[in-house]
């Protein structure tokens, strides 16, 4: 964990030249038992599912694979992104993905900079208008019905557009700037700046740290909703990744019928590269996970960072 | 950047892509053996690049002659794509930006092709024919990758952004002209035709499909849909369009062809007030002495204008026209809507903005605003005022005709202002003119007895009186408050005049709904009665200010925080008006008033009705059985970091801090993915693992059962949370003073020691904290996790409070339930608000600091 360097963790073990206790080799030997077996246990379900989908389907429908692969083949992989409504679903997620991120950092961005502002007429009844709505939520049926009302039903933009302001982010936002220094922003408004000016130029470029951890926030949450297209997408239109995992998981006979359709003959003769429904199933948990599995490392020290600042708040 | 070669590789391998056969259309031959032998099985892009459609085997099979291929869309992509490379490889300034701008048009080409072509081969009329790749999608990928080079380029080499006024205004201008010329193509969304009608030619190319999908049909036994939909299409080619009745019931079937006939012209007009705007902003941008503002303000006029269109075409109905557009017009081998003009539109969108951004960066200082500073608030007063003048002489009321139980919207009917004010009823409104609109109103108006088609014409006539009346005063209001601002007379009248306008707006509004004969639909307002509301206010309020140079500060933060305002009332406020629904027997689809109210009945039904307590105790049950659980074991986190923080080696303790958030990343629909392939009944590894151990005899159904299932769905929850719950302790064990642990060293604390009397109370506050917050969302457990586990094995113990709501309601598909559903949605936010504030109190009171 990268912490301040001038305070650095506690560390209890004794120094090293003195020698360790019975006890603190014992205790050491748990300790590092028991958290390499914890790590393991998050780990094995992803490595689990994935040998599952390169080793061969009939083996895997006996049961066979459960620690390695056997007689790897990636046909799984090339069949899925020929099921109907795949790539449409891609498209989907990577879009809702994108914009909904965009759209919402930058909202709670400028939003957070503004409720800043002390000058501004009303400032405490609209920060505390937009705050409240943390707390109560009007229920499942008005949601929808709301939704509904304003034409969002079937619609694409239900994904983004209602993201616009996210109190919490709007809280963490605005802490920050709070601790910005304010002669930065003084010294750019002497110069002539305007509002929007002193955003783009100065708070936005030293607020980008807290703007990272909110875009990873934001991604993670809009890539595995969904909930919100079940709901939402009653005519099956922008269906999404994980939606059809989802529906897959349900009606995982006819998916199987399905892709067994689109496969040429010569597939369907080779048992081992054979669709079944839970192959497909899995394959497409897999290519949900992928994603999440890059970009996951470069972006760890965000989540740290992030539910520092959060825990600071709290 | 150095590497000024990569976009051209990426350029390189996209045209690569489309040459080799692997981006390829490929034409199945399931229709017929003897029919399949003439073609070849699958087309290279490149062929299509040069030949279009012509490039499929046509003669064989004439059906595919209608599939539209924009061939010049492929070779116009491949083309400036490879310019845009080479263009980026100039080492001058502004020639990256160039490159990007070209790689963007590329990309916006290729994939609309892409688009189109997997649109066409997804239409009825060929996926019996042919299928498009995967692969057709990968020059649009490698185009999207050569933007992002060329992006870090640019930010990276910044020289690039350094350029002279001149070169800003000129880039402007010429984006502008892209994007003017980007809406001036044909744009096939608006040019639908009015009538079904096939051309003779059309009509044979359709028929000899239908032939075709006969023979298909006579092989394949599971084509049965296709089948009842080919009905239809015979019957739409005599020009029939009774004959789509029966299907209209089907939710997705009928409502494309009948929006596209209603409303083409708003998006028409706003697109081409959108080129306008744009072309005026190219003459603005090249005209010196003219402040740059005015071209600003005309592109992103232009914007908003093309965005509205784009939306409005996209979302009219209750749902993606363009979707449900393309989707009727290809079933009926019409089928040449096409992404494109949606593309376009982007495209569109995307050079204006780029357009607005350079004449942004144009700021050499000798350009001067034509209006003196003092004025300027003025003629915004005066621009709003003429803008919701016009708005008002805008189609300002719509007429629903609405079927009962469908809830769709058959035919609309818009009355605008002007011609309300000189009394004119217009046509459609007496009598509809669509065939299922007029059998509507007939239908409806005797249905009512008292109410004869003539009785309704009267009510109608009335209403438009009404309307033109109230138009024709708001109007004169508007006008005499634009008079006063100009001749800056009385600043208080004034404002007085434009809002009474902006009050007798709403009035007449409210005055032509409740007289709306309620057997005929309903009456809605448009953008366009709305819009000259919020507008007068507006003007009301810079009439205001207008002797002012500039809006006090105050109120400029005031106006920038507004949109927000609005979008937090949209989606959290105005939802509450729902919890009426409550108090009345909700029925859907019927307007509030209505509705038959009912009072507590719902409140009181779930103590007095026996089945709804059962369930709700049930279920009650559940959510605390399971959110009890996670509070019990809410310590679980604090241990882990607090034994995490023990482990002397750096790396481990990183690599087990970044494994264990790992499942907190992932959906609970993967998890589920990962239960089901580990937990299968035969061929999982625990079923593997315990029959080896001797645990268990045979396998069990570990998913599909409801025994343990709170202990389970705790597992699960622990699994994924557990880890990243940690990361708050870690964060609170690094703000622990240092020197706390070094005096309790020198006093000889050992490992044990130091955590009980150190790092544990160091914790202890953000436990309280955590707790004070999980006590208080005790109810809303969510409902992700339960809905991907249950099945109907195990229903009765996993539903929580917020599943079973979603289950009696939308997934039930029934709305009888929805007013009972609100109401137990009330007392779980009045239980849950009131939790926190006691938890907050107890927070207070025991450390004196709120959690809130």
């Amino acid at each position: 964990m990268k912490t301040a360097k001038n305070n650095k963790p506690h560390d209890t073990n004794r120094p090293r030249h003195l020698k360790l206790s019975k006890g603190d080799i014992a205790f050491n030997i748990v300790n590092y038992t028991v958290f390499l077996l914890l790590t393991l246990a998050c780990l094995f379900p992803f490595y689990y599912l994935f040998i599952n989908t390169i080793s061969s389907n009939e083996l895997v429908r006996l049961g066979r694979i459960q620690l390695i692969p056997k007689e790897i083949h990636l046909e799984n992989y090339v069949q899925v992104f020929k099921i109907s409504g795949i790539m449409d679903a891609l498209f989907v997620s990577v879009a809702r993905t994108v914009l909904g991120t965009l759209w919402t950092v930058a909202g709670c961005a400028f939003l957070g900079y503004l409720v800043t502002k002390q000058e501004m007429w009303l400032r405490k009844v609209w920060y505390r208008l937009i705050i409240v709505t943390m707390y109560f939520s009007a229920g499942l049926i008005p949601w929808y019905m709301n939704l509904r009302n304003l034409g969002f039903l079937d619609n694409f933009w239900v994904y983004v557009i209602p993201g616009l302001v996210s109190p919490y982010n709007v809280i963490l936002v605005k802490t920050f700037i709070e601790g910005l220094p304010p002669s930065l922003e003084e010294s750019a408004t002497l110069d002539g700046a305007g509002y929007t000016r002193v955003f783009t130029s100065v708070i936005l470029p030293l607020i980008t740290p807290i703007l990272a951890t909110l875009c990873i926030f934001s991604a993670v949450g809009q890539w595995n909703s969904f909930t919100d297209t079940m709901m939402l997408m009653p005519s099956g239109k922008n269906y999404t990744l994980q939606f059809l995992l989802y529906k897959y998981q349900r009606e995982a006979q006819s998916l199987a019928a399905l892709v067994r359709n689109t496969q040429d003959t010569n597939a369907l003769a080779n048992v081992a590269t054979k669709q079944t429904s839970l192959s497909v199933q899995m394959t497409v948990a897999m290519v949900v996970t992928f994603p999440i599995l890059c970009v996951y490392p470069f972006f760890q020290r965000f989540f740290v960072k992030g539910i520092m600042i959060g825990a600071v708040k709290g | 950047m150095k590497k000024r070669w990569l976009p051209l590789v990426t350029a390189i391998l996209a045209i690569a892509m489309l040459l080799t056969p692997l981006a390829k259309l490929e034409v199945h031959s399931q229709i017929a053996p003897e029919i399949a032998s003439q073609f070849p099985a699958t087309i290279s892009l490149g062929s299509v690049m040069l030949r279009g459609a012509g490039a499929l085997p046509v003669n064989a099979v004439p059906a595919l002659a209608v599939a539209d291929f924009g061939q010049w869309m492929l070779a116009a992509g491949v083309a400036v794509l490879l310019a845009s490379a080479a263009v980026s490889l100039i080492r001058k300034r502004g020639m990256l930006l160039l490159g990007l701008a070209g790689s963007a048009l590329a990309a916006g080409l290729l994939g609309s092709f892409a688009i189109q072509a997997a649109n066409v081969s997804n239409s009825l009329l060929f996926t019996l024919l042919m299928e498009t790749q995967v692969w057709i999608y990968l020059p649009v990928v490698l185009a999207a990758a050569q933007i992002i080079i060329l992006l870090v380029a640019v930010i990276k080499e910044k020289d690039c952004v350094d350029l002279s006024d001149k070169t800003w205004r000129l880039a402007g201008g010429v984006l502008a002209i892209v994007a003017a010329l980007c809406l001036l193509l044909p744009s096939h969304v608006v040019s639908v035709p009015e009538t079904i009608t096939a051309s003779p030619a059309d009509a044979a190319v359709i028929n000899r499909s239908l032939t075709l999908l006969d023979e298909a049909l006579g092989r394949e036994a599971n084509l049965q849909t296709i089948g009842t939909e080919k009905a239809v299409f015979a019957d739409v080619l005599t020009g029939d369009l009774a004959a789509l009745e029966p299907f209209s019931a089907d939710a997705t079937n009928i409502k494309g062809i009948f929006v596209i006939k209603t409303v083409t012209t708003a998006p028409n007009m706003l697109l081409l007030a959108g080129a306008v705007l744009l072309v005026l902003a190219l003459i603005l941008a090249f005209i010196p002495r003219v402040d740059r503002w005015f071209a600003v303000c005309c592109q992103v006029l232009a914007l908003v204008l093309v965005a509205a269109s784009v939306l409005g075409v996209m979302s009219i109905g209750d749902g993606d026209m363009f979707a449900s557009a393309t989707r009727q017009l290809n079933k009926l081998g019409l089928g040449t809507i096409t992404f494109a003009p949606m593309l376009m539109a982007l495209i569109t969108l995307a050079s204006a903005a780029c357009g607005v951004m350079s004449i942004l960066t144009a700021n050499e200082p000798y350009f001067v605003n034509p209006i003196p500073e003092k004025q300027r608030l003025r003629v915004v007063a005066i621009a709003l005022t003429a803008v919701s003048i016009g708005l008002m002489l805008a189609p300002g009321v719509t007429f629903s005709f609405t079927k009962p139980g469908m809830n769709k919207v058959q035919s609309t009917v818009s009355l605008s202002g002007a011609q309300a004010m000189i009394f004119s009823t217009p046509e459609d409104m007496l009598s509809p003119k669509s065939t299922q609109g007029k059998a509507l109103y007939s239908e409806k108006a005797s249905k009512n007895g008292n109410l004869t088609d003539a009785g309704v014409a009267d009510i109608m006539s009335g209403l438009t009186g009404i309307y033109g009346i109230a138009s024709w005063v708001s109007v004169a209001v508007a006008a005499a408050g634009l008079v006063m601002i100009i001749l800056r007379k009385n600043k208080k009248a004034t404002i007085a005049l434009l809002l009474s306008a902006a009050v007798l707006r709403g009035l007449t509004w409210l005055i032509v709904t409740l007289q709306m004969p309620k057997v005929m639909g309903s009456a809605g307002g448009t953008f366009f009665l709305f819009g000259s509301i919020p507008t007068l206010i507006f003007a009301a309020f810079f009439a205001w200010f207008a002797d002012h140079e500039e809006l006090p500060k105050k109120y400029k933060l005031f106006l920038m925080m507004l949109p927000f305002l609005v979008a937090v009332f949209l989606f959290s406020y105005l939802p509450l008006y729902g919890w009426s629904y409550a108090f009345f027997n909700y029925q859907f689809g019927k307007p509030m008033s209505e509705q038959e109210f009912v009072g507590l009945k719902w409140f009181t039904e779930l103590i007095t009705n026996a089945g709804h307590r059962d369930n709700i105790v049930r279920v009650m049950k559940n959510t605390f059985g399971m959110s009890g659980l996670n509070l019990i074991t809410s310590w679980m986190p604090m241990a882990f970091a607090i034994f995490l923080n023990e482990i002397g080696n750096a790396r481990f303790k990183k690599f087990v801090q970044i494994f264990t958030t790992l499942p907190n990343f992932i959906s609970w629909a993967l998890v589920f993915s990962f239960a089901m392939a580990m937990f299968a009944m035969d061929t999982g590894i625990y079923s593997k693992f315990m029959l080896g151990i001797g645990a268990i005899d045979q396998p069990v159904a570990w998913l599909n059962s409801g025994e343990h299932i709170w202990l389970k769905m705790w597992g699960w929850s622990t699994w994924k949370g557990l880890g990243w719950g940690a990361i708050m302790y870690l964060a609170a064990i690094s703000g622990i003073d240092q020197e706390l642990y070094e005096a309790a060293q020198v006093d000889g604390a050992g490992r044990w020691a130091k955590i009980r009397y150190i790092t544990l109370p160091g914790l202890l506050p953000t436990f309280f904290v955590l707790l004070m917050l999980s006590i208080s969302n005790i109810l809303n457990n969510g409902m992700d996790q339960y809905l991907a586990f249950q099945n109907s094995m195990n229903k009765n113990t996993i539903e929580v409070l917020d599943l079973y709501v979603y289950n009696i309601t939308i997934a039930s598909g029934g709305t009888t339930l929805y007013s009972f559903a609100t109401a137990i949605g009330i007392l779980k936010t009045v239980v849950s608000v009131t939790l926190l504030f006691s938890a907050n109190f107890v927070s207070k009171k025991l450390r004196g600091e709120s959690i809130m």
